[in-house]
């Protein structure tokens, strides 16, 4: 198999073009169908105390290859930017790799490896809600390792020592639902999902907002996964006289539920749809004129025009030119940022001590200027932070696709634990 | 009444689809008695030559022509270096094959870094008939079904080289006796189940999206489609495949989704257990 790790620990230090090939191999052992070895990146110096050890667990390889890919690139942007700014108290990270190939059982076992062999200080990773739950116990009780989850999800995660980076339900939904409903006028609502965690909390709570704003829920269904077939949908939207439809089904079946919506006029009278895990990147998976006129929430966009994100684009597009995965919200790149940068202001908090109580509470209390949308903050006793929310809506250009930004909300509460 | 021959159309255009791509798998298994797990693979690079001239902004249309042109290739290709070698182990084809489309799938994978791609339609937008819109690639795909049904039947069951193919198959000792090349007819034949997926493929993207696993979706339920129909017969996939079809778009209209989907696969397995043989029992072409 691969022997990307011996590769780079004889290297004495790492250039773009060693990262370039690095993560084209990368690329490569996801078409062979794993990480044997993991993977290391050092630091281009070294310190008397040695590295911070920064563990990354993602899934590179699977189904979910494309938000695992993106987390690791945004991993690797975000160390490098405080390596060369001299590390954190000049002591630099050194980041190690395990593949959770998009398998909880597969994930259990990598992770492992980085907590007993490689005793990382930190773990960031994991994107679906069955990754976490496999992984939050090797990695948070048996392993009694810090643990950052990056991705937005359905909330109602609230373990000592696990801390989440992404949206909640409640940042999803506030600004949303209330913007459709008393802005666009709509009040008959359906809520298409597919079966499992994520949509069934979030809807839980997305009901309760609609109701409370003075909207209506027509029907609330749940498909397969991988539903191909969705004209009876379609026909309990038309018949219900739904004027805006909250849709949480995802891909495979998402791309024939939008063509069948888009086919039977949904758009074209007046109807509208919303979906709050779209972000730039979900856009290429549906024809645009489909996706003209989406309503999102998320917790930043490539067209945010301010200098600390365009700097962000363009560093992470010379870091990574041409990548197949983007710096987008949706993939969990914005919740690795922060996890990162929430780390190095903890450690910096604690003098540079790494263990677990005094790094935990010094995140518990973490607040960070600036990040991907804008700054963060920490809900203290809650491990889940206070971020800018956007509503954003999608145009057509041409026969591209572009998100414009319509409304913000500042430091939105996440309403957990 | 509207609404009804909505359902109507949306039950056919999935019927047809669903009868595409079992088409493929039900020559093959029905007339060279190979089960080929590679069939959901062949629909993925069906799906991919498509999405490679939309890449290149070359005409969809030429897309779909040659779709099942490279298919046909491949399956010829495939036929002489693998699976011609494991004719007298049907269990050891299932095993090549479904490692060739293992192989095929990840590479794909791959080659999209695991994203989805959307397809436009070569040919999009809506007829009106009588106050009700029908959806012009869906109508394609029920026109182009009925065809390709009609011209394979034709093919196989009043041609010569189909009475050929169909005589290989019935007694290859016998056939090869009278001075047919058994070996070439199975390589015609594969290479035609495999163009018949190359065609499945490119005219179902644009409706689903193009991602590895496009193929495997339908994969299971194709096989219970040619279960269902009677394994050695041309009608009988298709009839299968209707029935799979049918349900798999119907059955929601009338029961919760999640059920629908295992309720498809509780009637078609209990239709078995009473028809072991399949609806269309053995070698009625």
């Amino acid at each position: 198999m691969f022997k990307q790790s011996s590769r780079v620990r004889h290297s004495q230090s790492i250039d773009r073009r060693q990262l370039l090939r690095g993560s084209a191999a990368l690329t490569a052992a996801g078409w062979i169908g794993g990480l044997a070895g993991g993977f290391l990146l050092r630091p281009e110096w070294a310190h008397a105390e040695g590295p911070i050890k920064m563990g990354i667990a993602t899934d590179i390889t699977g189904p979910i290859a494309p938000g695992g890919n993106a987390n690791w690139q945004v991993a690797q942007y975000a160390v490098e930017q405080i390596n060369l700014s001299g590390g954190i108290l000049g002591r630099p990270i050194e980041l190690y790799l395990e593949d959770t190939a998009s398998d909880p059982k597969i994930a259990v076992g990598n992770v492992r490896k980085l907590i007993q062999e490689h005793k990382v200080d930190v773990v960031l990773g994991g994107i679906t809600s069955a990754m976490r739950q496999a992984i939050k116990d090797p990695i948070v009780n048996r392993g009694r390792t810090l643990y950052i989850y990056p991705q937005l999800y359905e909330g109602q995660e609230c373990t000592k020592y696990l801390f989440c980076t992404g949206p909640t339900p409640a940042q999803q939904c506030d600004e949303l639902i209330p913007y459709l409903i008393k802005k666009l006028g709509k009040k008959r609502f359906a809520m298409p999902s597919a079966n499992y965690v994520w949509p069934q909390l979030l809807n839980k709570y997305a009901h309760k907002v609609i109701e409370a704003n003075g909207g209506e829920v027509v029907f609330e269904e749940y498909y397969p996964l991988d539903q191909l077939e969705y004209s009876a949908t379609v026909n309990k939207i038309r018949d219900g006289k739904v004027d805006c439809v909250f849709n949480t089904v995802i891909p495979p079946g998402l791309q024939p539920f939008c063509k069948q919506l888009y086919e039977s006029g949904f758009q074209k009278n007046g109807g509208i749809l919303s979906c709050v895990y779209f972000d730039e990147n979900l856009l290429n998976y549906v024809p645009a004129q489909e996706m003209e006129g989406l309503y999102t929430c998320l917790d930043y966009f490539q067209a945010l025009d301010d200098s600390f994100d365009r700097n962000l684009q363009a560093g992470y597009a010379k870091k990574f030119p041409d990548t197949k995965f983007p710096f987008t919200a949706g993939s969990a790149a914005t919740g690795m940022y922060r996890g990162v940068k929430f780390y190095e202001a903890a450690v910096k908090t604690t003098g540079g001590k790494l263990g677990r109580e005094e790094v935990a509470a010094a995140m518990d209390a973490g607040k960070l200027e600036n990040g991907p949308g804008g700054p963060a903050e920490m809900v203290p006793g809650k491990m889940h932070c206070k971020m800018n929310m956007y509503v954003a809506v999608c145009r057509l250009e041409g026969d591209k696709t572009k998100y414009e930004v319509i409304s913000k909300a500042a430091m939105v509460d996440p309403k957990e634990c | 009444m509207e609404s009804d021959i909505k359902l109507a159309f949306d039950i056919l255009a999935f019927t047809s689809v669903m009868v595409l791509i079992v088409l493929g798998l039900g020559v093959i298994a029905g007339m060279m008695g190979i089960f080929n797990f590679a069939h959901g693979e062949f629909v993925l690079l069906g799906a991919y030559t498509l999405f490679v001239f939309h890449e290149r902004a070359l005409p969809l249309w030429l897309g779909i022509v040659a779709a099942p042109l490279v298919l046909a290739l491949v399956g010829l290709v495939l036929e002489r270096a693998v699976i011609g070698r494991f004719y007298a182990n049907p269990i050891m084809a299932m095993l090549g094959t479904f490692a060739t489309g293992l192989v095929i799938r990840e590479v794909i994978r791959g080659l999209l870094g695991g994203h989805y791609k959307a397809i436009p339609e070569p040919a999009s937008g809506v007829i009106s008939f009588g106050g009700v819109d029908f959806p012009v690639w869906r109508a394609v795909i029920i026109g182009t079904t009925t065809i390709v049904i009609l011209a394979s039947w034709f093919f196989l069951a009043r041609t010569s080289m189909g009475l050929r193919i169909r005589g290989a198959l019935e007694n290859p000792m016998l056939a090869r006796a009278c001075g047919i090349s058994t070996a070439r007819l199975y390589t015609i034949t594969f290479a035609f189940g495999s163009a018949l997926a190359g065609l499945a493929g490119a005219l179902i993207v644009p409706l689903y999206g193009l991602s590895a696993d496009i193929g495997i979706r339908f994969l299971v339920q194709a096989f219970l489609s040619v279960m269902l129909g009677g394994v050695g017969s041309f009608q009988g996939p298709v009839l299968g495949a209707s029935l799979v079809g049918g349900m798999a778009a119907g059955l929601p209209w009338l029961v919760y989704p999640v059920l629908a989907d295992p309720l498809v696969f509780i009637i078609a397995l209990a239709i078995v257990k009473f028809r072991p043989q399949g609806l269309i029992g053995k070698g009625r072409l």
